[in-house]
């Protein structure tokens, strides 16, 4: 792989993870490259057990006990020193976790602890990186509270279980940015949220971003949130990233039939219900995964060369790359289908 | 919340409610006493204890015996004198009005209790039970108090890492030993330490180990007294500590297994947090919670549980007391140290029950819950 450009924060290079199970081996991601830039949001989309979890916790090395990290690096760049985060001792991980890339973990309603106020948990995190004055981190607390919509003194002196599931989650983006992080990682920030407290927390995230030029990496299997958030779009497939491109590339200029049919197995407002269609089969089974493209049993492109080649991810037009040998027979069965 | 809405619903019917509401107002101060949360448990606890009370008066009764034939078996042999003079000598010994009927006997004892008047030993006139049990009282506290809190603060502290380290061998070391310490009742282990370090071994003396101090000390605050009441003590807390410690290891491993697999544990290692904080604060606090409301419920199983610990090892507290009493079938001092045992453990759970509120802010009780 090339130099690292200053523009670039991020890099993961080859990451390959297994969770040991009892079973055999779970290939949970396999090969995963990508690049993120300073202030890029990059939305990672695919089914539930495609490894996009895998892939955030990995970047904070919060994997479960039993995943190994078989190959690859993580490379993160702060103020042009770069550092594989795989191999940070245990006092640069503390560090690294929150102060330079924080998680906003799925499911925000038992994020925080029970028996503390937010107070005190805003003032655990930012203590623990060694910021001791109570008053600024109020006072940052209550202008990020803010931030989110949220009313700030009530907030800040409640317990968890006195706000709302939103309200929670709004609190929790707020405590992820409170130090000011280079990369915030957000593992389905609008699941489990009904659709106006998504709306609310979308222009939040976009509203944050702006205003604190973070990157953000997020995952999601709502492909609008990705439409409207992200500037580009990985598809992961079976622990491999498949199709990833800026959004609009991915979005009108699909070259992976995965990302396709991902595309119109959801309803829009220009196309009839009849219109939609889901993909067939399931997620293939990852300690023994298909051969060849790990996408053919469920493809309808599928040739030969399929069963038995993996197709590598080539550039295409652009920065946009997919892992297809039939990229443009797909364009052209889109063409006639328009 | 019932009470906002009952002027709503008479407004609609005007003239029928004329006599619901004259019965709501009867009903309601009574209502709302039986609605406010503390005041109900509370009536609750007054109730059970009178139930227990009632009980033991019966139970008391029908046993085999009565304080009479106890001596007079005993002045027969010594006096020789007969059955019926010896009976009427010690009657009359004896703080007992000999006509009262079962119910009078209830009744009077009853009233007294309201009182807050336990009434006096039948046995030995003019010693009132209160104080028998004011002496006795603050021996068992100490020495079970001591036991409990000692094997509380070891059974936290060595739950954790059976917890952290589950599976391990450090874990399978200390769950045998939980497992074995739960099984084994106290008494059996206050009979396991006379017997072999006590007897076999010779490692102290036993003898010299009875009541609660060396004899011919004057209670105070002097050093060679509270020396020897330690010495006296240590026995008995140690069995408590043995008997008990199990159940807080093992309470505490599951209770730190469900916290570990929370999200906010994750989330807390996630942002950076100090080992030391995430282990204290995150998990050891949440673990800990549930652990305190069992340790006010076993204050008072541990306090009845102690009578024969305190027995075996000849320690004079409350459970001595209970003994004595059985043994000379003294039903007063009987029923007042059951009074006193019952309403111990009745206390210690809605004790419990009211202050769990304090310690988790997720249950703090509201009037209308």
């Amino acid at each position: 792989m090339s130099a690292m450009s200053p523009e670039t924060i991020l890099r993961v290079d080859e990451l390959s993870i297994v969770y040991r199970t009892d079973r055999g081996d779970v290939r949970a991601t396999n090969d995963i490259s990508f690049d993120l830039k300073r202030g890029e949001a990059m939305a990672l989309i695919g089914e539930s057990g495609s490894g996009k979890t895998t892939i955030s916790l990995a970047l904070i090395r919060k994997l479960p006990k039993n995943a190994v990290v078989t190959s690859g690096q993580i490379l993160y760049q702060h103020d042009s020193n770069v550092q594989d985060v795989l191999g940070l001792s245990r006092r640069q991980l503390r560090s690294f976790r929150w102060n330079d890339c924080a998680m906003v973990f799925q499911g925000a309603q038992n994020a925080f602890n029970p028996v503390l106020k937010i107070r005190k948990q805003f003032e655990d995190t930012a203590r623990a990186h060694g910021w001791a004055d109570k008053t600024a981190i109020r006072k940052r607390a209550l202008s990020l509270l803010e931030l989110v919509r949220l009313d700030p003194e009530r907030v800040y002196d409640s317990f968890p279980h006195e706000l709302s599931g939103g309200m929670k989650q709004r609190t929790l983006l707020a405590l992820g940015v409170l130090l000011s992080p280079q990369v915030v990682i957000l593992d389905e920030p609008t699941t489990a949220l009904d659709i106006l407290t998504q709306r609310a927390i979308i222009d939040v995230l976009n509203d944050m971003q702006r205003k604190l030029q973070f990157s953000i990496i997020f995952i999601s299997h709502d492909l609008s949130l990705a439409a409207e958030m992200a500037d580009t779009v990985a598809t992961v497939y079976a622990g491999e990233i498949v199709e990833i491109g800026g959004v609009d590339e991915i979005f009108y200029r699909s070259l992976h039939p995965y990302t396709y049919g991902l595309l119109t197995s959801v309803p829009t407002l220009e196309h009839a219900q009849d219109v939609l269609q889901s993909i067939p089969g399931s997620p293939p089974n990852l300690i023994a995964p298909p051969s060849g493209c790990k996408f053919h049993p469920r493809c309808s492109f599928a040739s030969d060369q399929c069963q038995v080649d993996s197709p590598p991810l080539q550039l295409d037009i652009g920065s946009h790359l997919a892992a297809c040998w039939h990229k443009d027979r797909l364009l052209a069965s889109r063409k006639e289908d328009a | 919340m019932l009470h906002d809405q009952q002027p709503l619903a008479t407004d609609q019917q005007p003239p029928a409610p004329n006599l619901s509401l004259m019965t709501a107002r009867l009903y309601d101060p009574l209502l709302k006493v039986y609605r406010n949360y503390t005041a109900r448990v509370f009536l609750q606890a007054i109730i059970t204890i009178w139930v227990v009370m009632t009980l033991t008066f019966v139970l008391v009764r029908l046993m085999p015996g009565n304080p009479v034939d106890v001596l007079v078996e005993q002045i027969l042999t010594a006096e020789g004198i007969s059955y019926q003079e010896a009976y009427d000598r010690i009657a009359a010994s004896f703080n007992i009005d000999k006509d009262a009927t079962p119910l009078d006997q209830y009744l009077q004892w009853l009233g007294d209790l309201l009182r807050l008047d336990l009434g006096t030993s039948i046995t030995s006139p003019g010693t009132k039970v209160i104080d028998e049990i004011a002496r006795f009282l603050p021996w068992t506290v100490f020495a079970v108090g001591t036991g409990l809190l000692i094997s509380f603060v070891l059974g936290i502290f060595a739950g954790m890492p059976m917890a952290y380290y589950r599976g391990s061998k450090l874990d399978h070391i200390l769950s045998f030993f939980s497992s074995f310490s739960t099984g084994v009742p106290n008494y059996i282990w206050g009979l396991l330490i006379i017997i072999g370090p006590g007897i076999s071994w010779r490692w102290f003396d036993i003898g010299a180990l009875r009541g609660t101090y060396d004899v011919g000390l004057t209670p105070g605050v002097n050093a060679e007294f509270i020396l020897s009441a330690l010495e006296h003590a240590a026995l008995p807390v140690f069995t408590y500590i043995i008997a008990i410690l199990g159940t807080w290891m093992l309470s505490m491993k599951s209770s730190t297994t469900g916290v570990l697999n929370e999200d906010y544990v994750n989330v807390a290692e996630a942002r950076g947090l100090k080992e030391r904080t995430v282990i204290s604060s995150y998990v050891g606090r949440n673990a800990a919670l549930p652990l305190f409301t069992q340790l006010t419920i076993s204050i008072g199983f541990v306090l009845s549980s102690g009578v024969v610990v305190e027995e075996i090892f000849v320690y004079w507290g409350i459970g001595h007391l209970l003994f004595q009493s059985i043994t000379v079938r003294d039903y007063t001092t009987l029923q007042g140290v059951v009074l006193l045992l019952t309403a111990v453990i009745v206390f210690s759970n809605l004790f419990a029950d009211l202050t769990y509120g304090l310690l988790d802010p997720r249950v703090r009780v509201s009037g209308e819950k």
